[in-house]
């Protein structure tokens, strides 16, 4: 609850410059501060930085999007997940470039201001829904005032809001009681985990993701280095289910995301503690692999090992997992995770960034 | 955005595409798509037959995905019977 509550605290700050193409006065407008929601979407704050810009904008009928260093923002996406994805650390305040003009219509769907977010939201709620009951009738039977105050409470990021009326499409994955007591082994959250209702067919346990993978080639030390994202092309989208094993009570993060990455957890390959595990991996390879003296194979050691350490032939290594902004230790309990850092429309957005040997995407 | 490249993922999905309310009805309603398609191909394939800009689409009578999901994440979360149910309308069917 007190996680939760620092989600929804959450904020970005925003440096927002106007495109240059789209400024007629000189000098030109300074750019707008801003403190964005991380829940938020970028589009809803167009009525906080449409003033800044309106006296210098060319005439025309305004669209507003955004971009970060040339690649145009998919609004659909919460600010905070944008931001733990595609910025350069340790960009403070975050640096985004507004347009009102020349919609990139190839690359964003048409965006009609709040309608259009909402619609998405209540779509993406659908969805989780579906995923988490089966279907979606929790959220279709929902009356047009309840949907109203749902959307307004994340426009208004309005935790107690949210919690009064979302608590009605009865979309908990995990247990209340394990809510109210936060006893991460609390054998309560085990029971209510494998709950089905009357009819049988609702799935209790199974948590709606949305995954993003940026890839980073190996040679790149420090973050900080690494290239900007220039394309949406580069970023795997993996909308998945994952379903909470042995009764939650130790299905931990790491099992979770093996569950949807497998090709990046092969066995025994402890990446939390990375530097020594990566080494302590190289001599158990050195010394069971000298045995069978596999180093007079062709292609090379390193591409034995790889293959032989992975259980699909992908290469890389897992860099650093991100939620809302965090970085949770793998061993942190599923469940935790999902209780805390739930997405208003009920998906986990994980960020995931993966080290590769080359970039092949 | 891309799915990543893993051996189910060139797996081939059977989208049913349905057409509700006055939308007019395919030759053929049933096609083999590569899972790795977005569902963006797949309202961009319905937009062409039907020569229609405004379309509305949404999987099991229910919601409409957003057009960067991968159709092998749709059917594997939504799909049965082998199959993922797809239907167009005109105008909004499910708000």
């Amino acid at each position: 609850m007190e996680a939760q509550k620092l989600v929804w605290e959450g904020a970005i700050p925003l440096q927002i410059h106007l495109h240059e193409s789209e400024v007629t006065t000189v000098p030109a407008p300074p750019p707008a501060l801003i403190l964005a929601p991380r829940i938020g979407y970028l589009p809803l704050l167009a009525s906080l930085i449409k003033p800044h810009f309106s006296g210098t904008l060319p005439p025309g009928a305004d669209t507003i999007w955004f971009e970060y260093n040339g690649l145009p923002l998919k609004w659909y996406i919460p600010t905070g997940v944008l931001f733990d994805l595609l910025s350069a650390e340790p960009e403070r305040p975050w640096n985004l470039t507004v347009h009102f003009r020349g919609y990139p219509g190839s690359i964003l769907i048409p965006c009609e201001g709040e309608e259009s977010i909402k619609w998405s939201f209540i779509n993406s709620l659908k969805e989780a829904a579906h995923i988490i009951t089966g279907n979606c009738k929790n959220v279709m039977n929902m009356s047009q005032p309840d949907q109203v105050e749902l959307w307004r409470s994340v426009l208004n990021v309005n935790l107690e809001a949210y919690l009064r009326v979302s608590s009605k499409l009865k979309l908990g994955i995990i247990g209340n009681q394990y809510t109210a007591t936060s006893n991460l082994q609390s054998s309560k959250s085990g029971q209510s985990l494998g709950e089905t209702d009357a009819t049988g067919n609702v799935k209790i346990g199974r948590v709606p993701v949305r995954l993003y993978v940026r890839f980073v080639s190996e040679d790149i030390d420090d973050l900080e280095d690494a290239p900007h994202v220039d394309s949406w092309e580069k970023i795997s989208y993996i909308n998945r289910a994952i379903e909470i094993q042995g009764e939650g009570k130790c299905f931990t993060l790491r099992d979770a995301l093996k569950s949807l990455l497998p090709e990046y957890f092969p066995e025994n390959f402890l990446i939390d503690e990375e530097p020594s595990s990566v080494k302590g991996e190289d001599e158990q390879r050195g010394s069971t692999e000298d045995a069978s003296d596999t180093r007079t194979k062709e292609g090379g050691e390193d591409l034995c090992e790889y293959v032989s350490a992975c259980c699909q032939s992908v290469e890389g290594e897992l860099k650093f997992v991100r939620i809302q902004g965090i970085e949770p230790k793998l061993e942190t309990p599923f469940t935790w995770v999902v209780t805390n850092l739930i997405n208003p429309d009920h998906f986990l957005h994980i960020i995931v960034l993966v080290k590769v040997p080359q970039l092949t995407v | 955005m891309t799915s990543t490249e893993s051996p189910s993922s060139v797996r081939k999905v059977v989208v049913h595409l349905r057409a509700t309310g006055d939308a007019p009805i395919l030759k053929q309603a049933k096609f083999k798509i590569p899972g790795t398609d977005k569902f963006a191909k797949v309202i961009d394939f319905l937009r062409r037959q039907l020569h229609r800009e405004t379309l509305f689409v949404y999987v099991n009578s229910a919601f409409s995905p957003n057009p960067d999901e991968s159709v092998i994440d749709l059917y594997n979360n939504f799909g049965y019977d082998g199959k993922l149910v797809v239907n167009y309308a005109c105008s909004m069917a499910w708000g």
